[in-house]
């Protein structure tokens, strides 16, 4: 069992800090150290038992990496788009060709707010210990992007049971609005983790849209814990195609702070081999007139295992609340497993709030009807699975991203199969 | 019966009624149309005191002022709407809730509260009156059921509750012709010198089988003109907008 | 103990005091209490050994603090934990020799003992305080083989029943209230059907907490033997009093094969005042076990007492077919926090579960509902409906629906719905404008809401609950 203890020296390590940021970072180490990595006896990890998927497949964690070269990226030709690079959580290149570049700033992050706030989260206190890279995105006010701004996620071939600490934060501006795509891309053949710690600011009436795909496979355990903030009139628009990780926990937060905002989360996924992902969602409905939607899909193949975590939260003044949720989920194997917690805590009473959440197989009856139509059943699993998930990318309103998305998923599932 | 003068309603500072005067005597029909907008509905919701409205104006029922009185005391005076959509209430059994609403309004009367078997036999002797499935009754109230028999239900239950002033807010809308005439025929059959109707509708068509014995135009907050049935087949012809 | 009180509270219309003379254990949580239990229940020694064994395990166990709403520490140590009447020492043999008194109480709480004023077909065993005091219909029910007596005379009688099937539904180890009742337990109803045999009639068990300063800790054990069927009914009450008092009761049933048990609860115990002082803990473990094939346990409650109320009526579905239901009302209202749910636990193939739960908060209330659907890997081919709905009226109140699903194979589904709404205005202007008032309507429309659950009710426990649910809410609208 591996022993994951940090010695408070790695600090010093990573940079010079003032005493504020220092006391800051090892009273957060303090915490993860006496804690570890969390196991099922925490409410939060009830079904993702980390303490044991890292202590079963990591033999160390390595905090040191060696930068490599700058490496060459296939840009994605289907479209126009600006683009930044980083390089295994590290911001290296960026570039606004289509914007009015006074409107951005874009720069290597350092965190510089530091709450006395307990986390309850050990890996937010790792983060807070250890985070050393990172990206700093902010849209000034009154700009609305032009193209979409791809982020490239590069993970490069020297990283070998490497621990990596980022710190992004976005903030958008008052009537200000931007697209993002985060594009991942995966060149090591070996274990790593990344925990991701993320900050997104929406001033009033701003608009984010964000959808994230894995392009292939890789032996990237995941975390990444998300705070968003709405201010009123904001909206949020996420799709979330997070396959192709050996592990992936999501915990996505949005505090819905003014008035008639709003924030749509969408997420599919296919998942196979010992896949292990978690997507969790907290939705804090702080204002009144506010709205919140998530729809959450999982398919799930051999002995793969789906979780999902979501809660509505509605406070006491928060009046005409109207929150949805819904999270399905298609087992294919009888060694698949999906867990579910779809959670409603509710002080206010004019409000709509529901959830639903179903799990099972795919309906003997859909196979029959689309087998006497002369498919094979191998072929009607595969219809059947393709109009599952086009729930979700059917509502990307973009058609190139939305076919850019639809054939990379298309590759996943076809990638599966060949094994 | 009911006298209404300089009536104005309004709704989150909207004005909607805006100095209406109407005076309907005991068994007179009354017909009241308008196009949409013209504040038709409001007018029935604020004769049987729903909340919500900001009103001012002189409401008088049968010699008291109504806006003391709340809802239920106004449907146990003998105030009777028909909903131009009846609310449907999950669970509630329809039959049950006509039983609770009728004693309750017996019992403000003065009259004795009606048994199970008594009751049975005055809603099986109406709900045949109309033609109306006995199986209805034992349905959830309003839930799933068709607009007509919505609709119905809602005769039924004026035909039941033996009320004094009797609303109908576009009872007729969406109904064909021969639910049109069930509805009608339970008006005609209905009516009595002591009875009054005010019947709201947006078409003619109605007010054929009933004979109003007044019609009255609602635009804008006000009624803008008053006539016979033959205001109502001017109308017809020449619609709204002819008339000004 | 001589208090005696007149109350002129119409909201909880159960809340006088009856004055009668009580035999009680020493105060306080001991080996001495529990031998002094023991010992005046007549126990063989197997039974006492059981009762220490759970003790010696409550030691080093601590109470469940996950619960939403929280309370203030118990102090168990200030607590009776035995309480009987005095003319109960020597158990009447027979209706005329129970104290007139306690038939009294009785008759005021509207459940008559004297059988010729019976029930309509409801054999009732009447637990009073730490007590049974009565048993109706026994000679009925004798000839068919049905035993329905007080699990103290169980214990005596039928040994070798009560040893095979006590504590094999909850363990003595489960958790802390239900160690606690394993040890301290005073007395309940045993219910044995033997095979291939349908109960005649319903049969019930009224529990009354009378005694100041005293916890009520029954046990209800019930076994349906193969091809058999019973309907049991509980219902609760006690008096009003101004210091909150435990009810922790343990509740096993066991279903063989093709056997069916339906188990109705009414809860009524003292909620509280309106400004939340008094009030009954109600920390109740209620599990049944579907251990043959074709087995049915169905559960269905209506919870509009206690203080808190924490309860998870639950079945296992061990065998194959078997099926477990859960139906559920809770209402609460000024200061009354309840956090209910049930768990399924598919085991066997081809199980199916149900679960309908219809919450309702007003005033400052709140209300959880909390529940595990679990399909294990071999229950293949199984299936759960899950349906949640929460009702809120007034923004101080509280709804809460957290519920844990796992599926864990491909086989078996379970769907899974949960909304939030307020009683609507609309429904409550048509009843007003139909004659009936602000209360009246929301009783009408409430029940209607509950009507899912309310039509699970054997008729005679239907009637009253459908008015407990409109006095519980009296006064919540304004």
């Amino acid at each position: 069992m591996l022993n994951f203890k940090i010695n408070s020296n790695e600090i010093d390590n990573i940079g010079n800090f003032n005493a504020k940021e220092k006391e800051f970072r090892l009273k957060n180490l303090d915490s993860f150290n006496k804690n570890g990595f969390p196991n099922k006896k925490s409410e939060d990890w009830k079904f993702s038992d980390l303490r044991e998927i890292v202590s079963k497949n990591f033999k160390k964690l390595d905090l040191k990496l060696v930068k490599t070269k700058v490496q060459k990226i296939n840009f994605i030709k289907e479209f126009d788009h600006n683009y930044i690079i980083v390089t295994n959580g590290e911001l290296t290149s960026s570039n606004f060709k289509f914007e009015e570049k006074n409107k951005i700033k874009v720069q290597s992050y350092s965190n510089n707010s530091f709450t006395n706030k307990q986390e309850e989260n050990p890996l937010i206190n790792l983060n807070h210990a250890l985070s050393d890279k990172g990206y700093f995105l902010e849209i000034k006010e009154n700009y609305k992007f032009k193209k979409v701004l791809v982020i490239y996620n590069l993970y490069t071939s020297n990283l070998n049971e490497n621990i990596l600490n980022c710190k992004n934060k976005i903030k958008i501006g008052k009537n200000s609005e931007l697209h993002i795509l985060e594009y991942a891309i995966n060149h090591s053949k070996k274990n790593f983790f990344n925990n991701i710690y993320e900050n997104v600011i929406l001033e009033e009436s701003a608009i984010y849209k964000n959808i994230s795909i894995y392009n292939e496979k890789s032996f990237g355990y995941f975390h990444k814990y998300s705070s968003n903030k709405l201010d009123k009139k904001s909206s949020s628009t996420f799709f979330i195609f997070p396959s192709g990780l050996k592990f992936n926990k999501l915990d996505l937060e949005f505090d819905l702070n003014g008035e008639n905002s709003e924030c749509n989360l969408q997420a599919a996924s296919y998942l196979n081999y010992d896949d292990h992902q978690e997507i969790k969602t907290r939705i804090n409905h702080f204002a009144p007139n506010c709205k919140s939607f998530q729809k959450v899909k999982n398919v799930l193949n051999s002995e793969s295992k789906g979780v999902y975590q979501g809660k509505i939260f509605v406070k006491d003044n928060a009046q005409k609340t109207d929150a949805y949720q819904l999270s399905k989920a298609i087992l294919l194997n009888d060694s698949s497993e999906f867990n579910s917690k779809p959670e409603l805590e509710i002080y206010a009473d004019d409000v709509k709030c529901s959830h639903g959440s179903s799990s099972g197989n795919i309906e003997e009856d859909s196979i029959f009807y689309l087998m006497s139509r002369g498919l094979s059943r191998q072929e009607s699993i595969k219809l059947l699975i393709n109009g599952f998930l086009s729930e979700i990318t059917d509502e990307i309103k973009s058609n190139s991203i939305k076919n850019f998305i639809v054939n990379k998923l298309e590759d996943q599932l076809h990638e599966h199969k060949k094994h | 019966m009911l006298v209404i003068k300089n009536l104005k309603a309004s709704v989150d500072g909207k004005d909607i009624l805006k100095g209406l005067n109407i005076s309907i005597k005991p068994g007179e029909l009354h017909a009241i149309m308008g196009p949409n907008g013209s504040g038709k509905s409001t007018l029935a919701n604020v004769l049987s005191g729903k909340v919500g409205y900001k009103i001012s104006g002189e409401l008088k029922y049968e010699g008291k002022n109504l806006q003391e009185i709340p809802i239920d005391e106004r449907a146990q005076k003998g105030i009777f709407l028909a909903f131009q959509y009846p609310t449907e209430i999950p669970g509630v059994n329809t039959s049950n809730f006509l039983r609770t609403s009728l004693n309750k309004v017996r019992k403000a009367q003065g009259k004795q509260e009606l048994d199970a078997l008594s009751f049975i036999r005055i809603i099986k002797e109406k709900s045949n009156e109309l033609g109306m499935d006995e199986k209805m009754l034992s349905r959830q109230l309003n839930v799933g059921f068709s607009g007509g028999e919505k609709k119905k239900n809602e005769i039924l239950q004026m035909k039941i509750l033996e009320p004094n002033l009797i609303i109908l807010d576009e009872t007729d809308s969406g109904l064909d012709i021969d639910a049109l005439k069930i509805v009608a025929e339970g008006v005609n059959s209905s009516r009595t010198d002591k009875k009054s109707f005010l019947v709201i509708t947006h078409y003619q068509r109605l007010l054929n089988f009933i004979n109003p014995d007044f019609v009255h135009i609602l635009s804008d907050g006000k009624i803008v003109k008053s006539g016979s049935m033959k205001l109502a087949e001017d109308l017809e012809k020449t619609g709204y907008k002819g008339i000004k | 103990m001589k208090n005696e009180n007149i109350n002129h509270n119409q909201e909880y219309k159960y809340g006088f005091t009856t004055d009668i003379e009580n035999i009680k254990a020493p105060k306080g949580l001991s080996e001495k209490t529990i031998k002094f239990i023991s010992k005046i229940k007549k126990e063989p020694k197997w039974m006492l050994d059981w009762r220490l064994k759970a003790f010696n395990r409550l030691k080093v166990s601590k109470e469940p603090d996950w619960q939403k709403p929280k309370f203030p520490k118990i102090n168990y140590q200030d607590l009776y934990y035995y309480s009987a009447p005095k003319s109960m020492k020597d158990k009447p043999k027979s209706l005329d020799e129970v104290d007139p008194k306690l038939i009294e109480t009785y008759n005021k709480l509207g459940i008559p003992l004297n059988e010729q004023k019976k029930l309509s077909g409801v054999a009732v065993d009447a637990v009073f305080d730490s007590v049974s005091v009565a048993t109706t219909f026994k000679g009925e029910l004798t000839k068919k083989g049905i035993i329905f007596c007080p699990i103290s005379e169980a214990i005596q009688k039928h040994p070798d029943l009560v040893k095979k099937y006590l504590g094999s539904v909850i363990p003595i180890s489960d958790h802390y209230f239900a160690t606690l009742n394993s040890a301290v337990f005073t007395d309940g109803s045993f219910v044995y059907i033997p095979p291939n045999t349908r109960c005649p009639m319903e049969l019930s068990t009224y529990f009354r907490i009378n005694a100041s300063e005293t916890g009520q800790f029954e046990r209800t054990l019930i076994i349906a033997d193969k091809g058999s069927y019973v309907s049991y009914l509980e219902g609760c009450t006690a008096p009003m009093r101004d210091e909150n008092q435990l009810h922790a009761a343990n509740v096993e049933l066991i279903a063989l094969d093709d056997a069916e048990i339906k188990y109705s609860t009414v809860q009524n115990w003292y909620p509280g005042d309106k400004d939340g002082v008094g009030g009954i803990y109600n920390f109740v473990t209620k599990r049944g076990a579907c251990r043959g094939k074709n087995s049915k346990i169905s559960w269905t409650q209506v919870e509009t007492g206690s203080a808190i109320t924490w309860k998870y009526p639950s079945c296992i579905l061990q065998g194959d077919n078997s099926v477990g239901e859960f139906y559920s009302i809770a209402i609460t209202n000024n200061h009354q926090k309840a956090d209910t749910g049930t768990k399924m636990i598919h085991l066997g193939k081809n199980t199916k579960s149900k679960i309908i739960s219809k919450g309702i908060s007003a005033g400052k209330a709140d209300n959880t509902y909390r529940g595990l659907v679990d399909i294990g890997r071999k229950a293949l081919n199984s299936r759960n409906y899950t349906q949640c709905d929460s009702l809120l009226m007034g923004n101080k109140c509280g709804a809460h629906t957290v519920p844990y699903i796992k599926n864990k194979n491909s086989s078996s589904t379970i769907e899974h719905e949960a909304t939030t709404s307020k009683i609507n205005e609309e429904q409550l202007f048509y009843c007003n404008q139909r004659g009936l008032n602000q209360e009246e309507a929301v009783s009408l429309i409430v029940n209607g809401f509950c009507k899912d659950v309310l039509q699970q009710l054997p008729m005679e426990f239907a009637v009253e609950a459908q008015k407990l649910v409109g006095i519980s809410l009296e006064g919540s609208v304004g």
